[in-house]
């Protein structure tokens, strides 16, 4: 399994954390300038997976853009076919805080949109009820990524991003969440789970 | 105990009852107020640690806004703890057992009742350390460390801002805690989470502890 | 109720197994100094201090609401405006300062109801100044409105919350007013040219 890219969008639809995974198993594909790559996603030097692997060079913000609107639409869409239906079913994540991890049941909306798959890359969707909306890129071959989402939003954004007194409290342009103690558990926490 | 400024210190009972006709606070018809409450009432009870991370964050954030540099705001978080200090000095000596229910007379009683009487009540746990300066040209310092300070736990200090440790806050109830006693000083924060140490406690702190001359002084002249 | 005491039984667990805690002096202490500093501050215009407090809430309860939901695992949304408020009190309120503060006083369209609060461990210890002003302005605890405000308004919720009564001010109760003004649609992404 690998991870391409994760991207964090707030309740004002502005993308605030972006990280895109360096992948191994390929060498440099063409058309991508080193220099044009943001420097937090690590090794510039190797392929970036589908979000950038495009013959048209866009910017990071331009991904993210793009990654929003179609989640949106997504999301709306899916709402939409699935008719009014607010039922909630049950899934299974780990348990968060003190003591041993357990899996737990968990409910979500029967009609929420969870991943879509293409030949190359399938995206993983995860909303929170205060609209906040978590993306992953990975390959095709990687399971239900919904559970990891929700982690990353429990253990990691919660406790480094929104309890850190020193980040403001909305993060316009991304102000704040990209902070040490998030970025170093985020990519700790990746690569456990891959 | 008032927790904090505006609230006055309790008023003998005699002269409320007599202005309450005219004047003076209101109290609730049912009676309901804090002088019928026992003090140790809230002595072992305990609030999520988030609430704490929220108030503090906020009062962090609104110092921010008020100050000119990170000393600024480092002092300005120093006098909020002050008065805690002093009002915990008394209240956790008061509810010491009543042999040991008196105030500290020297520098090392002062400090090992911050670092473990005081420490325990609002950290659950004694400091880490307690040292005194090795520098014989500066006799009046000594040292308390906090491998993980509590207050710092959800605090990530953008590099800009490196010499920031918010745990100025609990320098000023130590202070507090001192100049209560009788011990004037002045307390500051230091992060010393760097290097070979720093890997394992990458939050440490040290609590340097400065006593006014006079304290030292008379230290001297009672310990002959 | 159903929601209620299924509301209850989700706040005892969070509260038992899942919440760090510490001391409650340190919080009561720590709230203390902040209202002292504000009174300081705005050199004791109790009308000023209590809208600080309200906006320090409320900045408290847009990041509070994240916390909430990852600790209480209820990821969805309420139902009702009912529902609601039967998890501010014994989920909310519980987990994060173990009181559940009593529903009540519904208006008949249920979109605005009270909550009484018996105990209230931010006041404990608590004296308003006697300076014949404090007690007809200021609102001690008003820090909690803010947090209302905030936190329901991350989940899409508009309410308006202040208190009408406090024991503080000699009152016989402390009472929060809460009113339900509206729901709040998605923000729609901004059109790219």
């Amino acid at each position: 399994m690998t991870c391409y890219s994760f991207y964090i969008f707030d309740r004002h639809t502005e993308c605030i954390y972006s990280k895109l995974w360096a992948r191994q198993d390929r060498p440099l594909s063409a058309g991508i300038d080193p220099s044009s790559i943001p420097a937090s996603n690590g090794g510039a030097q190797s392929d970036l997976g589908p979000a950038r692997a495009r013959p048209a060079r866009l910017s990071a913000q331009d991904d993210a853009k793009l990654i929003f609107g179609t989640i949106f639409s997504l999301r709306n869409m899916v709402r939409k076919l699935g008719g009014p239906d607010d039922r909630y079913i049950h899934t299974y994540a780990h348990t968060t805080g003190n003591g041993p991890r357990k899996w737990e049941k968990m409910l979500i909306q029967r009609n929420s949109f969870i991943s879509y798959r293409t030949g190359q890359y399938k995206l993983h969707y995860y909303e929170t009820p205060t609209s906040i909306k978590f993306v992953m890129l990975t390959d095709t071959q990687t399971l239900n990524m919904r559970n990891v989402l929700h982690q990353i939003y429990v253990n990691l954004y919660v406790e480094f991003v929104v309890k850190n007194p020193l980040s403001p409290v909305e993060h316009p342009g991304g102000v704040g969440v990209a902070n040490e103690l998030f970025e170093l558990a985020l990519d700790q926490f990746v690569k456990g789970v891959l | 105990m008032a927790s904090s400024q505006p609230i006055k210190s309790p008023m003998g009972s005699q002269s409320q009852n007599q202005r309450s006709s005219q004047q003076g606070l209101k109290y609730p018809s049912n009676g309901k107020t804090i002088y019928h409450r026992p003090l140790n009432r809230s002595r072992t009870q305990e609030l999520s640690q988030a609430s704490f991370a929220y108030l503090f964050g906020e009062m962090v954030s609104y110092a921010q806004k008020r100050v000119t540099g990170i000393q600024d705001l480092e002092k300005r978080l120093n006098n909020q703890g002050h008065p805690i200090g002093l009002k915990l000095l008394d209240l956790l000596l008061y509810r010491e057992p009543a042999r040991s229910q008196t105030r500290p007379l020297h520098i090392i009683a002062l400090l090992q009742f911050i670092t473990t009487t005081l420490w325990r009540h609002l950290f659950s746990r004694p400091a880490d350390a307690l040292e005194k300066s090795s520098n014989p040209d500066t006799p009046e310092e000594y040292m308390i460390s906090d491998n993980e300070p509590l207050v710092n736990q959800y605090i990530s200090v953008p590099k800009e801002m490196n010499q920031l440790n918010c745990a100025a806050y609990v320098a000023g109830i130590v202070e507090g805690c001192c100049d209560g006693a009788g011990f004037p000083a002045k307390v500051t924060a230091h992060s010393v989470g760097k290097g070979e140490e720093g890997e394992l406690w990458p939050g440490k702190t040290v609590f340097l502890v400065k006593f006014q001359d006079e304290v030292v002084e008379r230290e001297a002249f009672l310990g002959r | 109720m159903a929601s209620a005491s299924k509301a209850a039984r989700i706040g005892e667990e969070v509260w038992k197994s899942r919440v760090d805690k510490v001391n409650a002096e340190l919080v009561t202490l720590t709230y203390g100094t902040i209202v002292a500093q504000l009174c300081k501050d705005y050199e004791s215009d109790y009308v000023e201090v209590n809208k600080q407090l309200e906006k320090m809430g409320y900045n408290i309860g847009l990041r509070l609401i994240e916390d909430y939901l990852a600790k209480s695992n209820t990821m969805r949304r309420c139902t009702n405006f009912k529902e609601t408020a039967d998890m501010i009190s014994k989920v909310g309120f519980k987990i994060f300062l173990n009181i559940t503060p009593t529903i009540t006083n519904w208006t008949s369209d249920s979109k605005q109801f009270s909550l009484i609060f018996d105990e209230n461990p931010l006041a404990d210890f608590v004296e308003l100044p006697d300076d014949g002003r404090a007690q007809d302005e200021l609102w001690y605890s008003n820090i909690f409105c803010g947090v209302l405000r905030g936190a329901l308004e991350m989940a899409q919720m508009q309410v308006e919350a202040h208190f009408i009564s406090d024991i503080l001010r000699g009152n016989d109760s402390t009472e929060m007013r809460i009113t339900l003004i509206r729901y709040i649609d998605d923000e729609m992404p901004m059109e790219d040219d």
